[in-house]
């Protein structure tokens, strides 16, 4: 086999523009290919690493809940821990520099096991009370170290009637779903509520464990009864059904992604069909000296099928390797975002199968033509 | 022979063989179909959404929200404050003298999509006595008007179309028990239809609460807006944001619509890479197939321009034809139709300019992909291509 490898790759070269051109086609296709598969990958990530064991009970329309409904919601049978949240819109520095603070307390730590705080990390959290926990994202971005003061502007006003709130770093945390991607900023809920002038004693949004997942369902019913005639009605919903709905809601990722896969492919059939069909139409006459030494019709046959699957394969390698290379890239101009691109070896698997189906969709016809060549025929150039 | 009629001559027998070059011509004809008919259906969610928002916005409105609030669910105003916003100077006022603003309540009901059943968030708006003074483009397509002092509220066309449970007649449950759905409205193409509107007293009670979410007034003219935003801001009593209804609209918008923009242009671009190679590789072998006769026009006189503009012609030619048929499955398969991002639906819409930008960037890389062929062409030494066979 080794020794037709000179004979394949001359034949590659035999109109160098042609291939060369076919070549970077076939690559830039795959660099979108691997994009696009790195975005489904990305979604697919996001719904596999939420969890159908935390539920989230939210205001029902909108309004802010007590706080006391916390120690009713942990009553529910199976609620293994309850977190009352409030989020303060706040800027670093530049209003640019948005982001959003959350006021909980430790209790945020049980019902999200994925991220990593100490024991002891705790411990300063609770006695400090203008303390937080930062994630490593952020922490990078603005330089923060533990013992860092932060001034962060709100547009919640404090008794002083200021709108500048500072914090102290005691903590930095790590999301060990997505590694280096962790961007909350955790505060402690009492500071938060002991210093603003509205909403004081209000959540919007209690963060729950629960010890069954099959059982959220149920429980979410039971909690939503339980304040179902209050003035804040709720809705309680697990942390996977709301993420399935905001994937869907910023549009149908995976129709999009499957249409511009879709797209691309076609264009690359048509383009490499095309080549190979040109070449092989010109070295007709070659073919058939070939066959003429003794090569055997399956043996051409082979010839042009490894010509077209060498140029796929080696054009695929390079796409994937810039689109695996370029999406860290893309990733990192979207900060604000989960983990939304990932391109798993997988991915780089099926680019690989995807180009293989491609060299033999559009090198069959050609490698047909050639395998039914005859000698006589061609040799004359009828 | 003067060198239009050289170049007229040339360029029509270039296009005249195209047919002998079918299979390669083809390939640029479906290559531009693709990268324009992906680009323009992306496009065309951008398009339908900023012209939503286009028409949601008038710059005689205004909105005041409380200050630091950056959309109108955040914000808070007492009924106090929308009393003395009333009546700050430049807000237009009705024949009766009443200033034309409505301070809104608003909730957010759970709903479900009718096409996959997944969950959104539809705005229910309770609005003051003249608020539809205030907005006059709200017209009451079906059903009848809701009563202020009851539970009764009235839907957006485009929400009535997405989601399920909103025909008329239906209860809706909202706050303090179910709400009737008493009629139907559209709002020449806005936001707004993607809502449902109630009486903002009623809401207000309903939800237990005393403040309202925004303030939006009319004003004398768009030009009364600096007067009317600087004795709100004076106002020490006052802590509100006042903006424009066309900014502020344009500003919410813009993340959404710079995603989708730069989406388009990333996947065009590479797609239109991939394309121009494909181009390039055509023409390439179009001017091959064509050495001898090339060389012939040359050597019985005919100009370097005649022989390089046929090729460009053809290059652009096929580009445009491409882009024409990519234009058309974009405009097919996807003009007009509904779509929700989140609580707010709008229209895609394919619209000529989108198609213009279709065919002008098809044709660029028609130009780039015709450039170095064409160039190769002019510069082929007359006496061995003529002895090339």
């Amino acid at each position: 086999m080794a020794k037709y490898i000179p004979l394949v790759w001359a034949g590659l070269w035999r109109k160098p523009a042609r291939t060369i051109f076919t070549f970077c086609s076939i690559a830039v296709a795959f660099v979108l290919f691997g994009i696009m598969s790195g975005v489904d990958a990305g979604f697919a990530h996001i719904l596999e690493v939420s969890r159908a064991d935390r539920l989230f009970t939210d205001p029902r329309f909108g309004a802010p809940m007590p706080i006391s409904f916390g120690e009713r919601i942990a009553r529910v049978p199976g609620v293994t821990a309850v977190a009352p949240r409030w989020g303060m819109v706040t800027y670093y520095r530049d209003p640019k520099n948005g982001m959003g603070v959350i006021g909980t307390d430790e209790r945020f730590y049980a019902t999200r096991p994925e991220l990593s705080i100490s024991k002891q990390q705790l411990e300063t959290l609770r006695h400090t009370r203008t303390g937080a926990a930062v994630g490593v994202f952020l922490a990078k971005k603005y330089g923060w170290k533990v013992g860092d003061k932060v001034p962060l502007q709100s547009n919640t006003v404090t008794r002083e009637g200021s709108r500048a709130w500072t914090f102290d770093i005691v903590a930095i945390v790590e999301d060990v779903d997505n590694p280096g991607l962790e961007g909350r900023f955790v505060a402690n809920y009492e500071y938060l509520d002991e210093e603003r002038v509205a909403n004081k004693g209000m959540a919007d949004r209690f963060i729950l464990r629960i010890d069954q997942p099959n059982r959220a369902a149920q429980i979410s019913r039971e909690i939503d009864k339980l304040f179902a005639n209050s003035a804040s009605p709720t809705r309680t919903q697990s942390e996977k059904s709301q993420r399935e709905s905001g994937v869907q809601a910023i549009g149908d990722v995976s129709f999009f992604t499957k249409s511009v896969i879709g797209a691309v492919l076609f264009m690359l059939l048509v383009l490499t069909g095309n080549t190979m069909m040109q070449s092989v139409r010109e070295r007709i006459p070659e073919f058939a000296v070939l066959k003429t030494l003794g090569f055997s019709d399956k043996g051409v046959l082979g010839l042009v099928l490894a010509e077209s699957v060498v140029l796929c394969a080696l054009a695929a390698l390079l796409g994937l390797t810039v689109a695996k290379a370029a999406i860290p890239l893309l990733q990192a101009s979207f900060p604000d975002l989960p983990k939304f691109i990932d391109m798993p070896w997988a991915a780089i698997l099926t680019g690989f199968g995807v180009a293989l189906l491609v060299a033999f969709a559009s090198g069959l016809v050609p490698a047909l033509r050639v395998k039914r060549l005859n000698v006589v025929d061609a040799l004359a150039g009828r | 022979m003067n060198v239009l009629k050289q170049l007229r001559a040339v360029t029509l027998m270039g296009l005249r063989n195209i047919p002998s070059r079918l299979g390669a011509s083809l390939v640029v004809v479906i290559c531009m179909a693709c990268v324009v008919g992906v680009v323009i259906s992306i496009l065309s969610m951008s398009t339908g959404f900023m012209r939503t928002v286009h028409n949601t916005g008038r710059s005689d409105r205004a909105i005041v929200l409380s200050q630091g609030a950056l959309f109108p669910f955040a914000s808070s105003i007492s009924r106090d404050n929308a009393m003395t916003i009333a009546d700050a100077p430049g807000i237009k006022r009705t024949s009766d003298g009443k200033p034309i603003v409505s301070a809104d309540a608003m909730a957010f009901v759970a709903v479900s999509k009718k096409s996959d059943g997944l969950d959104a968030f539809v705005l229910l708006r309770g609005i003051g006595p003249q608020g539809f003074a205030l907005k006059p483009e709200i017209k009451l397509i079906g059903g009848r008007m809701f009563k202020a002092a009851a539970h009764e509220l009235i839907v957006g066309k485009s929400a009535q179309a997405e989601f399920e449970g909103f025909a008329v007649g239906n209860k809706v449950a909202l706050p303090d028990g179910d709400w009737t759905v008493t009629g139907s409205f559209e709002s020449n193409g806005s936001a707004q239809e993607s809502e449902m509107i109630a009486d903002s007293a009623t809401l207000l009670s309903a939800m237990r609460t005393n403040a309202y979410k925004s303030m939006s007034v009319m004003l004398d003219s768009p030009a009364s807006f600096d007067a009317f935003k600087t004795a709100l801001t004076s106002n020490p009593m006052l802590a509100v944001d006042v903006s424009r209804e066309t900014d502020f609209f344009a500003r919410q918008s813009k993340p959404l619509n710079d995603f989708l923009t730069l989406t388009a242009y990333v996947v065009g671009g590479i797609m239109g890479l991939g394309a121009m190679f494909g181009a390039l590789n055509t023409m390439y072998s179009a001017v091959s197939a064509r050495t001898v006769e090339i060389a012939t026009l040359r050597a019985i006189g005919f100009g370097a321009g005649a022989v390089v503009s046929s090729v460009f012609a053809e290059a652009l030619l096929l580009a445009f034809v491409g882009s024409l048929i990519g234009a058309a499955l974009a405009w097919f398969a996807f003009n007009g139709n509904l779509h929700a991002v989140g609580g707010l639906v709008f229209t895609l819409a394919v619209t000529p300019s989108l198609i213009a930008l279709g065919i002008a960037f098809a044709c660029a890389l028609g130009f780039v992909g015709g450039l170095f062929p064409a160039i190769r062409a002019a510069r082929l030494p007359v006496a061995t291509a003529l002895r090339a066979t």
